[in-house]
């Protein structure tokens, strides 16, 4: 992060600059890749319509994050808390992530229909697994010395998981936070390919049926400058909740 | 020995417990007496089952076989009712220098705000005035020993149990930090239970000092020291008196090795 935001941008222009020149000059079917400019018009031209499409699986996205994140550090916080817990439903948590989240989506649809909701269910559903799974090694990783320390001054187990164990677990549970982050993005697609009339999801196969590549890239740029903005903005509240962390030389 | 009653003491005490695969046994039928309102230190090599005893006094740990008494606090429970400070600092780095010194008035029940007030009040007496704001990971080793044992102090129990507070500190810092801290103890008086490895530091220090044996441990020798208060370090451990004592302590440790 230290050079800034430079690197990756001329990067990213001179990849676009090199792909533009080969569609030119080795005169390539624009269906099967459109250059960049093409990509470019179509995204001015149809400003409108894809902000509307945006906002649509930003609030599944965004719903479903909540949830999921919600629900992992539940899940988290009574697995640590509760061993009996944690043994019986850490193999069907991760039995969860086993099922192929396609073959799941079409029955969150039947059962909710073209809501909202299947799509919120499907982010949640990956989102959830990586942010429960860090926060348990988070909580377990507290100094067990600072425990001992807590427990002399009478505190009560709420107290120790308020003082201690949470904020020491607040690096590794942002971690689960940021994979969640980036696999929700995915989790709205493939939600909305399902079954849906509106978002970047549906634009999607909208394009693709109706051959309209510069339509379908550009709905492809969309999604991943959203993600990138999203990743990063949680990255960002992990530096603001974690502002003490510049100054902590010695782990605990 | 000394016709003070005792704050704390302990009769018959046994602890094994398991390392790995083989059980230590860290105390044996070990006899111990800490006097009411004393600066009391205990003395020994590294694994002579200091630390184990300073867990059966704060309640974190149990005897497998005798008893721990604490006539001064009545019956019940201890964990809440002693102070202990542990030998690492265990500062929480996401804390400030206040809210560390402020957790255990938290757990009382306080107010945040209250228990930062009440911090907020020894900062200078502490030495860590302009550094109420800071985050532990910017303090040297000295100040970090000293917020912590604000935080043990600011807990205010008429018991505190001191594990190698000075351990890690270099000889100067540890010196002053010494004379710091019977300053301290003469202004606010209450037992303290000092452990130890370092024969200068415990007689400096104290009114009493156990010396334990190598595991399994137990008291071989009880000393008074009977050096008048208030003690300057450079006239204290240079004077004939203090010599002989240390020759006596230094005698019994031969003894056993």
């Amino acid at each position: 992060m230290k050079s800034g935001i430079w690197p990756p941008l001329l990067l990213g222009a001179g990849i676009i600059a090199a792909w533009e020149i080969y569609v030119r000059a080795a005169d390539i079917d624009p269906l099967l890749l459109p250059p960049p400019s093409a990509v470019a018009r179509y995204l001015v031209d149809n400003t409108r319509m894809m902000a509307s499409n945006s906002a649509a699986t930003l609030e599944e996205l965004l719903v479903g994050f909540v949830c999921g994140a919600t629900i992992g550090l539940s899940l988290g916080i009574l697995m640590q808390v509760w061993d009996w817990f944690r043994e019986a439903a850490y193999p069907w948590l991760v039995a969860t992530q086993m099922v192929p989240i396609p073959a799941v989506a079409p029955i969150l649809v039947l059962w909710f229909g073209f809501t909202i909701v299947p799509k919120a269910a499907t982010v949640a559903l990956m989102c959830f697994f990586p942010v429960a799974v860090n926060t348990v090694d988070g909580l377990s990783s507290v100094n067990p010395e600072l425990i001992r320390l807590l427990r002399t001054f009478g505190a009560r187990p709420w107290q120790i998981m308020w003082k201690a164990a949470l904020p020491s677990a607040l690096p590794r549970i942002f971690s689960g936070l940021r994979v969640a982050m980036a696999l929700s993005v995915v989790g709205a697609v493939v939600g909305e390919w399902v079954g849906s009339t509106h978002g970047l999801g549906y634009l999607m196969l909208h394009f693709e049926n109706r051959g309209e590549t510069a339509g379908l890239f550009a709905t492809v740029a969309v999604l991943t400058v959203m993600g990138i903005i999203l990743f990063f903005l949680v990255g960002w509240v992990e530096n603001w909740a974690i502002s003490w962390r510049r100054y902590a030389k010695e782990t605990l | 020995m000394t016709m003070v009653p005792a704050a704390m003491k302990a009769r018959g005490v046994s602890r094994t417990y398991r390392d790995g695969t083989r059980m230590v046994t860290a105390l044996e039928g070990a006899d111990i007496d800490i006097p009411d309102g004393k600066f009391v230190s205990i003395v020994g090599s590294s694994a002579c089952g200091k630390s184990t005893l300073l867990n059966l006094f704060c309640g974190l740990d149990k005897p497998d076989a005798g008893s721990i008494e604490a006539p001064v606090l009545g019956d019940g429970e201890l964990l809440g009712r002693v102070g202990y400070m542990p030998q690492q600092d265990t500062l929480m780095p996401w804390r400030t220098v206040t809210d560390n010194a402020a957790v255990g008035l938290e757990c009382l029940g306080s107010s945040r705000e209250a228990a930062r007030k009440r911090a907020l009040e020894h900062m200078d007496r502490f030495g860590l005035s302009g550094f109420e704001h800071s985050y532990p990971g910017q303090l040297s080793g000295g100040m970090r020993q000293r917020v912590a044992m604000l935080r043990t102090f600011l807990y205010g129990r008429k018991i505190n149990l001191l594990d190698e507070p000075f351990g890690k500190l270099d000889a100067i810092t540890r010196a002053s930090m010494q004379a710091w801290l019977l300053d301290y103890w003469q202004e606010n008086r209450c037992t303290i239970v000092f452990v130890t490895h370092d024969i200068d530091e415990a007689l400096f220090l104290s009114d009493v000092v156990h010396l334990m044996s190598p595991r399994p441990g137990r008291v071989i020798l009880s000393l008074d020291v009977d050096v008048p208060r208030p003690r300057k370090y450079g006239e204290v451990v240079t004077s004939v008196h203090f010599n002989e004592l240390k020759a006596r302590l230094l005698q019994s440790l031969g003894r056993q090795a």
